[in-house]
């Protein structure tokens, strides 16, 4: 049955030469991308149904922060916050220094760049983590502030969580010799992937923190 | 015949083919050929479609008297809420986009799979366990605040209703992820010489349908997420004695579930948009038009959400905009049917099966199309929400056209599918039978509505009790008359004539290969060279690996066949 289906077929399929397995890569690695952004643009709508939601409450009430047992809700810490996002954003500098790295061959280059995102990612989850604690906004469940904050921001670090885990996998399959200068797909969809995380979080930055 | 040179080009995905695997496991249950994804699709959902459908009958029989002697207010208000969620979610979605989508429409574009055969995988067994995890609700109390769970009533429903959630959000995580699929199989996977102006209108309806349901869906993730959080945590999202806003449910909920309704009808038209044409022996009549129809109704969907909020409490200057922008609406589907009625003008019309649902269906929309204006007008609508009248409209929308699109696709395509004939003659009853059923079920509550009777009620006036008696016996009906389409499903797989490649002379790509379509559907990827519509023409394909299709083809000289 094999045989049958490989030959008369133009000379591609398995075992095809050097130039049909490109071809086959490329268009392969269209495809990918094009299905990873379009899954990039999904998600961009699951967080602005969210983003929604706290924008409706918020216009609900008369004063923002709100009212909670007859007292108004303090503001979140903006400076700690910022030194956290000025974390996360020094990450989207060295994801892009890693990856034109890995583009031009410069392997050592790649893997100071790479190591210091994942290593910056896991410090903003960790100043996350901190601010949690430290929030005197009523908890998760106290109020449509701690509501709307603890959920888009816990999905987010969440986001970020899945991005340090895909980072570090991509880093061991760098190792394994998975890609090469022009075969790293995987390299691009977890640099998308990571910018994707950053441009949330501005929005988020400014829209708790700020606005 | 610069679409022959881009044949010889390489274009090596295309012509890329993957040996057959051999396990069963891998051919039947976990596997990745769209085909077989497909048939499963429409499996699972058929048999949803039963149990949903006899979940329609128990509120029927509840119906048979005004003071209700069946069922109790709290197992009624169950009952209709998962009829309501399990043929939205579980059977017409599924079915029109996982089942047809996935079998037809590789095919129809003249692609071996879809662009990610595993991730397609993955989306088909989210199917089955969502189901489950929805039907299993009732052993723990059901959701009873309607398919559209308003809080705050969901909020302190029964236990169920967290189940739900999950449910629907997990179809809708698979429902996501069979757009992206989709899209990009579309737009990337078109045989050569197929330009946008020349896919086959039921890929049209898939574009439309996929690019809605992975921009909606995620909508309706966040709405469902936030309501089993705040469901099993209390974290206050939609009650409004801790702060939140029952408002923000619908609005959320409608942003995606206005949408899912032309997810749930543009396949269904797309559907017709091939039907009508073979059994009329005639090009589609604006094919252009058409085309465009479905992605102006998709980018309209998205203005229309709060016509469902009209007595909701909404500001008033809102309502106007959203009044107009869903009167719009009936243009382009007004465009799509003075389309199909002037396929239908002058020509040689063969009453198949399919063609009778088609023809049923044109007749079952329009009229549900006309009472989704009325209800679009905000005073009417004061009047008629939350009523019969709403109950009629979108059964005519929903049952007269999505499960009638449904029926017309499985008499048109279960040759292709299955290598089979159906009983024509069965089929015709059929029809016959379930299109005065559905009606007599149907067209009384249009009035019971405007005389007052109120939906989601286990009792009611008894001035009301003919015309629900006579909705209940006809429902029994129509029930019944689906017996004959299993039936004939079953005899045709057992004893069925064998159907040939092209059974009734169709031109769009399925048609050109054997019936059932071998596992690499295409030995050589065809060129297409026009529209697939133009009956009377030679076929607009180059290098069919099916000779007595090639007799059909013009030569390489552009000569036509003798034969046709």
């Amino acid at each position: 049955m094999a045989a049958v289906l490989h030959g008369d077929d133009h000379g591609h399929g398995h075992g095809g030469g050097f130039v049909e397995n490109e071809v086959i890569y490329q268009e392969t690695r269209d495809m990918r991308l094009l299905g990873f952004v379009l899954f990039l643009m999904s998600d961009v709508v699951l967080f602005s149904a969210f983003i929604f939601a706290y924008l409706y409450l918020r216009g609900t009430v008369p004063v923002w922060p709100p009212m909670m047992n007859g007292t108004q809700l303090p503001r979140l810490d903006v400076a700690f916050a910022a030194v956290n996002s000025i974390v996360l954003f020094g990450s989207g500098v060295t994801m892009h220094y890693a990856l034109e790295n890995w583009k031009h061959g410069k392997r050592g280059e790649f893997d100071f760049w790479m190591l210091s995102t994942i290593v910056l990612g896991t410090a903003f989850l960790g100043g996350q983590a901190y601010e949690y604690a430290h929030a005197q906004i009523g908890g998760w469940s106290g109020s449509i502030f701690g509501a709307s904050f603890f959920t888009l921001t816990g999905m987010h670090g969440f986001h970020v969580f899945v991005g340090v885990v895909f980072l570090a996998v991509l880093w061991w399959q760098t190792k394994k010799g998975v890609y090469d200068e022009t075969h790293h797909f995987g390299l691009t969809a977890g640099t998308l992937y990571w910018h994707f995380v950053d441009v949330i979080w501005v929005a988020l930055f400014y829209l708790f923190y700020i606005f | 015949m610069a679409v022959a040179t881009r044949t010889s080009a390489p274009h090596a995905v295309l012509d890329h083919i993957h040996p057959e695997p051999e396990s069963f496991v891998r051919k039947y249950v976990f596997s990745i050929d769209h085909k077989v994804i497909g048939i499963q699709y429409m499996v699972v959902g058929l048999i949803f479609f039963v149990i949903a459908g006899l979940l329609a009958e128990v509120i029927r029989v509840q119906l048979l008297h005004p003071d209700g002697r069946f069922l109790g207010g709290e197992q009624y208000n169950q009952v209709y809420s998962m009829h309501g969620s399990a043929m939205v979610w579980l059977v017409i979605i599924p079915l029109v986009t996982g089942g047809f989508g996935n079998f037809i429409m590789p095919l129809m574009i003249g692609a071996r799979d879809v662009a990610f055969p595993w991730l397609n995988m993955a989306s088909f067994w989210m199917f089955p366990p969502a189901g489950l995890l929805l039907f299993g609700s009732f052993l723990i109390g059901a959701p009873d605040a309607g398919w559209t769970e308003y809080p705050p009533i969901s909020l302190l429903g029964p236990p169920g209703t967290s189940m739900w959630c999950a449910a629907i959000f997990l179809i809708g995580i698979s429902s996501t992820l069979t757009g992206i699929n989709f899209l990009v199989t579309i737009l990337k996977m078109r045989a050569p010489g197929m330009t946008f102006t020349r896919m086959p209108l039921f890929v049209w309806a898939q574009v439309a349908t996929a690019a809605l349901s992975m921009v909606a869906t995620t909508a309706l993730a966040g709405a469902l997420a936030a309501l089993f959080i705040e469901r099993q945590f209390g974290v206050p999202f939609y009650d409004p004695a801790k702060g939140g806003s029952p408002l923000l449910w619908q609005h959320m909920f409608w942003f995606y579930s206005h949408p899912a309704v032309y997810i749930m009808i543009l396949p269904a038209f797309g559907i017709i948009s091939e039907v009508l044409p073979t059994f009329a022996r005639k090009p589609i009549f604006g094919y252009k038009m058409i085309a465009f129809s479905s992605v102006a109704i998709a980018l309209l969907g998205f203005m229309v959400w709060a016509h469902h909020m009209f007595t909701s409490g909404m500001v008033p200057w809102l309502q106007l905009p959203f009044m107009i922008l869903t009167m719009i609406v009936a243009i382009p589907t007004g465009v799509k049917i003075f389309g199909w009625v002037a396929t239908l003008w002058g020509g040689s019309i063969h009453f198949s099966s399919a063609m009778l649902f088609a023809v049923g269906f044109i007749l079952t929309f329009t009229l549900g199309g006309i009472t989704g204006v009325y209800l679009a007008a905000v005073p009417v609508d004061l009047h008629a929400h939350g009523t019969y009248f709403i109950v009629a409209h979108f059964h005519y929308v929903l049952f007269g056209g999505s499960v009638f699109g449904i029926f017309a696709g499985l008499y048109y395509w279960w040759p292709k599918i299955t290598g089979r004939m159906m009983n024509e003659t069965l089929g015709k009853w059929h029809f016959w039978a379930a299109f005065i059923s559905f009606n007599c079920t149907f067209l009384p509550m249009h009035w019971l509505g405007l005389l007052g009777m109120p939906r989601r009620v286990a009792v009611y006036d008894p001035q009301f009790t003919f015309w629900n008696q006579f909705a209940s016996v006809s429902s029994f009906v129509l029930a019944a008359s689906t017996l004959l389409l299993f039936y004939n499903m079953a005899n045709s797989l057992a004893r069925g004539k064998k159907a040939g490649p092209n059974p009734w002379g169709g031109r769009t790509l399925e048609w050109m290969i054997s019936s059932p379509p071998p596992y690499y559907n295409f030995k050589k990827v065809p060129a297409v060279l026009g529209l697939p519509y133009d009956f009377g023409n030679p076929l607009p394909y180059l290098g069919l690996d099916n000779p007595q299709a090639e007799a059909a083809t013009p030569s390489q000289t552009g000569q036509p066949a003798a034969a046709h």
